[in-house]
C-alpha cells in the first residue's frame, strides 16, 4: 500500500492535540424541561468537578479524525513494482499471434502500467510490435496522458501473424526520448530482427520486460496415417510442462465430434495425437482447435486434403458396366457413391489425376505400361481392389495378391453335386472383422487361388468350406485386394447384401487420403482467421496467393491465414504454414525480467475512508444531540439508518402468487447450469413476447412437479437430463396434461446422439414409457402451432434441424391442442439473454435469422399455449362467413 | 361522552356510591338525596314505628306487621343533596410528564377529578368546577357535559382563585402545589374563613420527587421561571429533596389547620389508590 500524498499522514500527530482538546471542553449540557424548576433555582453541587465528553464518544471521533486523514493522504493498494525512467514511459506490447492465448493478462499487466503512469504524470507512448490489419508496420504512437493511452490500449487486438520487431525498432530509434522508461509485454518468441529491436530498446533507456508464465503452443496441422488424422502440437523446447491440451475436431457448425489430449513433457517441443474417426465422420471435420483458449495459434483449418478419398473405377467394357442390374459396375457404384467421391473412366485418365482406390471389375491389365502404371500407383500408396470374372479367370496377370488357378470353378447349378457355398466368419486379422455374416449370401462360382503357405494370412474373407473369397496383400505402401467373385449378382448374390456395401467401406478407410500437388495458381483468400482463432471477411490488405507458396510465405497482413480460393473448393492455411520452427526469444542486455502479475492494477480507496469518516461524523452528530436530549433514542436510530444507506432503493414486493398473473414455468432439474440456462431462456422469451405481442407474462417460476401446484402455469419448459424423476413427479405431469397443461420436452441434443446430451435419449425413451403421450407425428407447416402468430417453416432453437414432435393431428381429444411438444433444439439456449440484453449462448450454424426464428417458434408456441385451437378454428373462418351469408 | 369521562366512569365504577355527610352545611344544601339521619321524605329505609291513629293505610308495611299481633308503619329517612366544588391545575406545568410515568400530572388530576365527580353525581350529589362559569351539574347524564368543559377551559394559573364561593362549601383541590408555600397558605386560609372542608390532593411525577438525572444538564421552565444549568445534577439531588419535603410538609401543615385532608399521589401510581384515599377523606 502506498499514498499519493504520503506528507498529509504527518497531520496524524495532531490527534493527541484533538484528544486533549476534546477531552477539556465539556460537551454541551443536555436539556431538560422540569416544572420544579423553582425548587432548582439556586441549587449548587456540593463538589464542582469537569464534566467529561464520554470516552467510547472521543473514540469515535478521533476514528473519524484519523479516517479523514488517511483518507485525504489517498492511499492505493497495489502499487507495489517500480516502472523505469522518470520521463515518458514506452509501452511496447507484441501483439503477435502468441500474444493471443494470454491475451487478458497482458491486457490486465498494461492497464497496471498505464495506471502507474497516470499517478506518476507521465505521459505514455504505446506501440504494438505487430504489423497492422491494414498492411502498415507497427507504428510509436505520440507521447500522451495515460487516460488517452487507455482508449488506444482497448482497441488493441492480437493479430494473427508473428511480430515485426524490425519495423517497430525503427519506429523506436526514429526520434530520441530523453529520460524515457521501457515496458515490454513481450510473447517470448524469437524473431529474425530481434537484435534491431533490442538495439533500439538499450538505445531508448531502462527496459522492464514482462511475459506470460505459459510458453506459447502452436497447434501444427495435422497429418493424414492410414485412417487417422494425427493432431500435432508446438512449443518452444525449454517451455516448462504443462497440463495436456485438448484438442477438439470440430465440424463447420462448430460441433465438436470428437477430442484427444496432447500432453507435453519438460523438454519437448512437440507431440501429437491421432484422432480415429470413422471416413464419413472424419469428412465432416472443419478445424482443430485447442479446448479453453481463442487464438489463432490454436487453430486448425481442415480442408480437402485431409478428407478427400476418391475412388476410381474402371471396367473391361465401359458402355455395358453401367447397364442397370447387370452392368459391371452398377453395385459399386451403388455402394459406394454416399461414401466416396467416385470417378469413372479408362484407366488412364483415372489414373492421370491422384486416386485413393482404384476398383477394376474384371477388368486384366492389357499392357505392360499400363501395368507399371498401375504398380506404381499401388506402390505409392494406393489401394487396388479388383473383381474377379470371366475374363480375369482366362488372363489372371501379376497384379493379383495370390496365384489364381486358371478358370474358375463352381459350385452349384444344375450340373454339379455341390450347393451354393456361405460365407464363413471374418478372421480377425481381417479389416472386414467385427462385421456380422447374413446367411443369405451364397457364392455359386469363383476363381480359386493356387493354395500357397501363405495363403491364409492372404485371406480377408473365405467361403465356408475355407476356399479364401477375398484375398489381399501389401505391395509397396499400398495393398492389392481381390474378390474372388465378380462386382456384379453373375456369380454370388454378395454384390446385393448390405455385407458389400460395408466391405467396400473398409477397404476405402483403409486407404490414405489424397494430397493433392498445391496448385500454382494464386487463390483470393475468401474468410481469413482473426487473433483469436475466429474466421471471419478478410481485410483489405489481403492478396491472393498460390498454395504452393503456402509453406514459404510467412504469415502477414498480405496473406493471413484462412481460407482461400473459391467456394467449392477452399484451400485452408493455416498459421503454422510459413511460420519457422518456434524459438525462444533471446534476453535483452539490461532489462530486468517480470511476470505479467507483477504488476497488479492499482485501486485507490481513500474516497472509501472519507465515506466512512463521513458516516461516523453523522452517527457522533445524532448521538451528541441524543446525549443532549434533543433527540430520542429510537428517533436517531431511525435517522441514522436513514441517512447512512444513500443508494437504497425501494422495490414493490413481488407477489409470490403464482395465479395472479401469468407465467412460464420451467421443471427444476437439479442440474444448476441448466436449471440457469431455463430460467434465463424463458425470461428472455417472456421479454420478447411482452415486446411484441398483447400477451403479458411475468417473470418464469421453477417449479418442480409434484410439489408445486401446476395448474396455474399454462407451459412447462422441460430440459431433460439423466437424472431420473422423482415418483410423484410424473404423476403430477401427467395430470397436469390431462387437464388441459402443456409439456415442451427438450433433448437439447440436435438429435445429434450421445454427445451433446448423454443418456438424454435414453431418458427421453424411459420418460416417454411413463407419461401418458398421446401418438405423435412430425410437427409441420401446416399445424396450428406453426400459424398461431407467426407463419414459420422452421422451428429452430440453439440447433437447427431436428424434427419436433406433437400429437397427431386427427386426435380430437384435449380440442386438438397437443399437451406434449417434443423436440431437441435446445430452446431455451436460444431464447437466453444475460444482464445486458447479450445472448450468452451462440446459435448453430448461427446467424441472426436464426436467433429470430427461434424467439418466433416461442411466441407460437405461448399463443399456442395461452389461445390452444383458436387460430386452427380461424382458418374456418371464411367458410363460416360465406355459409352465414348464404 | 369524551374519552375521559368514559376513563372516569370506569374508574369509579367499583366504588359505592359516595355520601357526604351535611352536617353543617344546611345552607348549602338544596333539597336533594341526602341522607339527614332523621324521618322524612326519601327512598332508604330509617325505622318502623308502630301504627297511630292518623297514619295512612297505605304505610303500613304488610309483611312485618303480619309478623306479629301489632301493625307497623314503615319510615324513610329524609334525603338532601349537597354541591362539591371541584378544582384542578391546568397551569403548564401539569403538562408534562418524564419517562418515568405513564401519564402527564394533568391528565391524572382531570381523570381523578372525573372519576370523583362520577361518584358524586351516582350518589345523587351536585358537582361544580370552581373558578368557570359552568352551571351546577347533577345527575349521572352531567358527567360527559363535566367533562366537555373540563376540555373547554383554558390554562389557568397554579392555584384556584377561590372567588365566590358558599360558606361551608366542600372544596377539593387537585394540583402540584409547586407555588409559592405563602400564596398556598393564603388560599387555604381563604377556605377555612369560609368555614369550608374538604380534600387537596397532591400531585407529582416520580421524576419531581426523586430528580433522576445526572451529569449536566439545563433545566427549563415550563411558566416561564426561566432556566438554570446544573453541571452536577446528581450534586444536588439531596438538596433538591430537602426543598420538596420542606414545601410538602408545609402544605400539610396548612392543610390541617384549614381542616382540609392531603392526598398525595404521584403519577407512576395506579389512580385507584388515590381515589379511593380521596373517597376516604370526604366521607370521614
Amino acid at each position: 500500500m502506498s499514498f499519493e500524498a504520503p506528507w498529509l499522514l504527518s497531520a496524524l500527530a495532531l490527534l493527541p492535540v484533538l484528544w486533549w482538546l476534546l477531552r477539556v471542553t465539556p460537551p454541551s449540557p443536555r436539556r431538560q424541561a422540569f416544572p420544579a424548576l423553582r425548587l432548582l433555582l439556586g441549587l449548587k453541587p456540593a463538589e464542582e468537578s469537569a464534566a467529561r465528553t464520554p470516552l467510547w464518544l472521543l473514540a469515535l471521533r478521533l476514528l473519524a479524525a484519523s479516517l479523514v486523514i488517511l483518507g485525504l493522504a489517498g492511499p492505493i493498494r497495489g502499487g507495489e513494482g517500480e516502472v523505469p525512467g522518470r520521463g515518458p514511459f514506452i509501452l511496447v506490447i507484441d501483439n503477435s499471434w502468441a500474444a493471443a492465448a494470454d491475451w487478458g493478462p497482458r491486457m490486465a499487466a498494461a492497464q497496471a502500467v498505464l495506471d502507474r503512469a497516470d499517478r506518476a504524470g507521465r505521459p505514455v507512448a504505446l506501440l504494438a510490435t505487430a504489423a497492422r490489419a491494414d498492411g502498415a508496420p507497427p507504428r510509436l504512437s505520440p507521447a500522451m496522458p495515460a487516460a488517452d493511452a487507455r482508449a488506444l490500449l482497448a482497441a488493441l487486438a492480437p493479430m494473427p501473424w508473428p511480430a515485426s520487431r524490425g519495423a517497430a525498432a525503427a519506429a523506436l530509434a526514429a526520434r530520441p526520448w530523453p529520460e524515457a522508461g521501457i515496458v515490454y509485454l513481450a510473447d517470448g518468441l524469437a524473431t529474425p530482427e530481434d537484435a534491431a529491436f533490442t538495439a533500439a530498446f538499450a538505445k531508448a533507456g531502462p527496459c522492464l520486460v514482462l511475459t506470460g508464465e505459459e510458453a506459447p503452443r502452436l497447434l501444427l496441422p495435422p497429418r493424414s496415417v492410414g485412417d487417422t488424422l494425427v493432431a500435432r502440437l508446438a512449443t518452444l523446447t525449454a517451455a516448462p510442462p504443462r497440463p495436456p491440451a485438448v484438442i477438439l475436431a470440430e465440424t463447420g457448425d462448430g460441433r465438436a465430434l470428437a477430442r484427444v489430449e496432447i500432453s507435453l513433457a519438460a523438454g519437448q517441443s512437440e507431440g501429437e495425437a491421432a484422432f480415429r474417426l470413422p471416413p464419413e465422420i472424419r469428412n465432416q471435420l472443419a478445424r482443430l482447435e485447442i479446448a479453453g483458449s481463442a487464438a489463432a495459434g490454436h487453430v486448425v483449418l481442415l480442408d480437402e486434403r485431409w478428407r478427400r478419398r476418391p475412388v476410381g473405377l474402371a471396367a473391361a467394357d465401359a458402355i455395358s458396366a453401367e447397364t442397370p442390374l447387370i452392368g459391371d459396375l452398377y453395385y459399386l457404384h451403388r455402394a459406394l457413391a454416399p461414401y466416396a467421391e467416385l470417378r469413372e473412366g479408362n484407366l488412364a485418365t483415372l489414373l492421370a489425376r491422384p486416386l485413393s482406390v482404384l476398383i477394376l471389375a474384371d477388368r486384366p491389365l492389357a499392357d505392360a505400361p499400363e501395368a507399371a502404371a498401375v504398380t506404381s500407383f499401388v506402390e505409392g500408396g494406393g489401394v487396388l481392389v479388383r473383381f474377379a470374372g470371366p475374363l480375369l479367370a482366362e488372363h489372371p496377370d501379376d497384379l493379383l495378391p495370390v496365384r489364381l488357378i486358371t478358370g474358375d470353378r463352381a459350385i452349384g447349378g444344375a450340373m454339379s453335386w455341390g450347393k451354393p457355398a456361405h460365407l464363413a466368419p471374418f478372421p480377425p486379422t481381417s479389416p472386414f472383422a467385427g462385421l456380422a455374416v447374413p446367411n443369405e449370401v451364397t457364392v455359386d462360382r469363383q476363381v480359386l487361388a493356387e493354395p500357397t503357405a501363405a495363403l491364409a494370412g492372404e485371406t480377408w474373407a473365405a467361403l465356408s468350406d475355407g476356399t479364401p473369397l477375398v484375398t489381399a496383400s501389401a505391395r509397396g505402401a499400398g495393398w492389392v485386394v481381390l474378390f474372388h467373385v465378380t462386382a456384379n449378382d453373375d456369380w454370388s448374390n454378395l454384390p446385393l447384401s448390405g455385407l458389400f456395401i460395408d466391405m467396400l467401406r473398409r477397404i476405402v478407410a483403409l486407404s490414405a487420403g489424397v494430397k493433392a500437388a498445391p496448385e500454382a495458381t494464386p487463390l483470393a483468400p475468401a474468410e481469413s482467421l482473426d487473433g483469436f482463432g475466429v474466421l471471419g471477411p478478410p481485410s483489405a490488405a489481403a492478396r491472393p496467393l498460390a498454395p504452393s507458396a503456402f509453406a514459404t510465405t510467412p504469415p502477414s497482413p498480405s496473406f493471413p491465414p484462412g481460407l482461400y480460393g473459391p467456394e467449392n473448393a477452399r484451400v485452408a492455411r493455416n498459421l503454422a504454414d510459413g511460420l519457422p520452427p518456434l524459438a525462444a526469444a533471446g534476453a535483452i542486455d539490461g532489462a530486468r525480467y517480470r511476470g505479467f502479475g507483477t504488476l497488479a492494477r492499482t485501486q485507490a480507496f481513500g474516497p472509501w475512508l472519507l465515506a466512512a469518516a463521513l458516516a461516523l461524523l453523522v452517527l457522533d452528530l445524532l448521538l451528541s444531540l441524543f446525549l443532549r436530549g434533543v433527540l430520542r433514542l429510537r428517533a436517531a436510530v431511525l435517522v441514522f439508518f436513514l441517512v447512512l444507506p444513500l443508494a437504497g432503493r425501494a422495490e414493490m414486493p413481488a407477489s409470490d402468487n403464482p395465479a395472479l398473473q401469468t407465467r412460464l414455468a420451467y421443471v427444476v432439474t437439479g442440474d444448476d447450469a441448466v436449471d440457469r440456462v431455463s430460467r434465463s431462456g424463458l425470461a428472455g422469451l417472456s421479454d420478447y413476447v411482452n415486446e411484441h405481442t398483447a400477451a403479458s407474462l411475468a417473470a418464469p417460476a421453477a417449479v418442480t412437479p409434484g410439489s408445486d401446484d401446476l395448474s396455474f402455469y399454462p407451459l412447462l419448459y422441460w430440459p431433460i437430463t439423466t437424472a431420473p424423476p422423482a415418483a410423484g413427479e410424473i404423476a403430477a405431469l401427467n395430470d397436469y396434461m390431462s387437464h388441459g397443461g402443456i409439456i415442451l420436452i427438450d433433448t437439447r441434443d440436435a438429435e445429434a446422439g450421445a454427445d451433446f446430451n448423454p443418456g438424454g435419449a435414453t431418458m427421453l425413451r424411459r420418460l416417454g414409457a411413463a407419461l401418458t403421450i398421446p401418438p405423435l407425428a412430425p410437427l409441420t407447416v401446416d399445424h396450428v402451432l406453426a400459424r398461431t402468430f407467426f407463419l414459420l417453416r422452421d422451428f429452430p432453437g440453439r440447433y437447427d434441424g431436428a424434427t419436433v414432435w406433437v400429437q397427431r393431428d386427427q386426435d380430437r381429444s384435449n380440442d386438438s391442442v397437443s399437451p406434449v411438444i417434443i423436440g431437441a433444439n435446445d430452446w431455451a439456449a436460444a431464447w437466453a439473454t444475460d444482464a445486458d440484453g447479450h445472448h450468452p449462448y451462440a446459435v448453430i450454424p448461427g446467424g441472426e435469422r436464426q436467433r429470430l426464428l427461434a424467439y418466433r417458434f416461442g411466441v407460437n408456441l405461448v399463443m399456442y399455449a395461452l389461445t390452444g385451437n383458436y387460430k386452427g378454428d380461424q382458418v374456418h373462418v371464411p367458410a363460416l362467413l360465406e355459409r352465414l351469408g348464404q | 361522552m369524551s374519552e375521559a369521562a368514559r376513563r372516569a366512569e370506569a374508574l369509579a365504577a367499583p366504588l359505592p356510591p359516595l355520601l357526604l355527610a351535611a352536617e353543617r352545611v344546611a345552607a348549602t344544601v338544596a333539597a336533594g338525596l341526602h341522607g339527614r339521619r332523621r324521618v322524612g321524605q326519601g327512598d332508604s329505609f330509617w325505622q318502623f314505628r308502630s301504627f297511630a291513629t292518623g297514619d295512612a293505610t297505605s304505610r303500613i308495611d304488610w309483611r312485618q306487621s303480619a309478623k306479629s299481633h301489632r301493625t307497623f308503619v314503615r319510615e324513610t329517612e329524609w334525603e338532601a343533596a349537597q354541591t362539591t366544588y371541584l378544582w384542578r391545575d391546568a397551569s403548564p406545568s401539569m403538562r408534562w410528564r418524564s419517562a418515568l410515568a405513564p401519564v402527564e400530572k394533568a391528565a391524572r388530576a382531570e381523570l381523578l377529578l372525573l372519576a370523583l365527580a362520577a361518584l358524586l353525581l351516582r350518589a345523587g350529589e351536585r358537582v361544580r368546577l370552581m373558578d368557570a362559569a359552568a352551571p351546577f351539574s347533577s345527575g349521572t347524564a352531567a358527567l360527559s357535559g363535566l367533562a366537555a368543559t373540563l376540555a373547554r377551559q383554558p390554562e389557568s394559573a397554579g392555584l384556584p382563585r377561590g372567588a365566590s364561593l358558599p360558606r361551608f362549601a366542600n372544596i377539593v383541590v387537585i394540583s402540584d402545589f409547586l407555588s409559592p408555600i405563602e400564596e398556598i397558605r393564603a388560599l387555604l386560609g381563604r377556605f377555612s374563613a369560609l368555614g369550608a372542608r374538604g380534600a387537596l390532593v397532591h400531585i407529582l411525577d416520580p421524576a419531581e420527587r426523586d430528580l433522576p438525572y445526572d451529569g449536566r444538564v439545563r433545566f427549563l421552565g415550563l411558566e416561564g421561571e426561566g432556566e438554570t444549568i446544573i453541571p452536577r445534577v446528581e450534586g444536588v439531588r439531596e438538596a433538591y429533596r430537602a426543598r420538596l419535603s420542606a414545601q410538602t410538609a408545609a402544605l400539610a401543615d396548612g392543610a390541617r389547620e384549614a381542616g382540609f385532608a392531603l392526598i398525595s399521589h404521584t403519577t407512576e401510581k395506579p389512580p385507584e389508590t388515590a381515589l379511593l384515599a380521596l373517597y376516604l377523606a370526604l366521607t370521614a
